[in-house]
């Protein structure tokens, strides 16, 4: 009788444990697929007769699923670097009032790129179509770029892209209009690695 | 006629120091962590702990209206090469999903951190990303 019950309790351990292996078998799965970079790079550059703005960000953050094509973006405004510390208050305080959005965002598809490819080394071309969200203000955005597949599961991706100011909300008073270009140029760099 | 002059050496003067002035403060860099005073000092923990809680409040806090410099403690986690002139120094926070992250010129680097050493960094706040990030970073005693 002890012995039958004792079955019982292991036949039934035993099926809680292929339950639970079962219930992680997808997350898995994902998460094999799923890539990930905490050092991302984003340099804009605005370019006039005037003079020249460009800043640095080395802490973007981003997560690509190469199941699904889905990739998220996200920087502190503040993590934006000049070398002026005055344009750096501008930028901060004037145009992007990054106390109030302290955060640029941007969420949406990658195409040209699979899952399976994202296994096999080479550098392939893609499209990345999404929502960038700036100033608060989110707009629609599509772009071609590269994704280069690199062993041990680093894929480095690249993109250029260019950002209206006014599309965001946000503006530029007529005296510096002359200092800021009408076209804000976005340079994308990261190097995601495998999650 | 000598009145006249003076007015006119004192607006010269006047119109050279303010562009001097106007000029410099253009040309003015971005401060270093270590020229200015530290607002807050906490353990990396206790930073990440305090953006985890209620973020919206740790960014007034710890980031603020200006930039400010927080020091904060920790050990090392690990060290990471951002391009080739930047380390990201990465504090132990307890929390294996997130942690502090440092940035640092390689020049202001000690040569003599590795991870596991307990260290005291300046830098500033610029929020909660996956981690929180601290920018122009220098080492404190």
């Amino acid at each position: 009788m002890n012995e039958e019950k004792k079955n019982k309790r292991t036949n039934m351990t035993k099926l809680k444990n292929i339950a639970l292996a079962l219930a992680f078998v997808p997350s898995a799965l994902i998460a094999q697929e799923r890539f990930a970079t905490r050092n991302g790079h984003i340099h804009f550059f605005s370019g006039t007769a005037v003079e020249n703005i460009e800043a640095d960000n080395n802490k973007v953050t981003s997560v690509f699923d190469a199941t699904s094509g889905a990739i998220e973006f996200a920087a502190l405004v503040k993590a934006f670097e000049f070398e002026k510390a005055l344009m750096q208050e501008h930028f901060n305080e004037n145009y992007m009032e990054s106390n109030t959005f302290p955060k640029a965002t941007f969420k949406g598809k990658v195409s040209g790129l699979s899952a399976e490819q994202a296994k096999i080394p080479g550098t392939y071309a893609v499209e990345v179509t999404g929502d960038l969200t700036i100033h608060g203000v989110s707009k629609p955005v599509t772009t071609k770029g590269t994704m280069t597949v690199e062993a041990g599961g680093v894929i480095k991706a690249k993109s250029e892209f260019s950002v209206k100011p006014e599309d965001h909300g946000i503006e530029i008073p007529g005296v510096v209009r002359k200092n800021i270009a009408e076209t804000i140029k976005i340079s994308v760099d990261l190097a995601y690695a495998k999650m | 006629m000598k009145r006249s002059m003076m007015i006119a050496l004192a607006a010269a003067a006047l119109l050279a120091g303010g562009g001097t002035y106007a000029y410099m403060e253009y040309s003015r860099g971005t401060a270093r962590a270590d020229e200015m005073p530290v607002a807050q000092q906490l353990s990396a923990a206790e930073l990440l702990q305090a953006f985890q809680n209620d973020e919206q409040a740790a960014t007034k806090t710890y980031v603020g209206a200006t930039e400010q410099v927080v020091q904060v403690s920790g050990s090392i986690r690990s060290m990471e090469p951002v391009g080739a002139d930047k380390t990201n120094v990465v504090l132990e926070t307890g929390d294996q999903l997130a942690a502090v992250v440092c940035e640092f010129d390689n020049k202001d680097l000690p040569i003599d951190w590795r991870s596991g050493a307990q260290v005291n960094v300046k830098g500033i706040c610029t929020g909660l990303l996956m981690d929180v990030v601290l920018v122009r970073c220098v080492a404190a005693q």
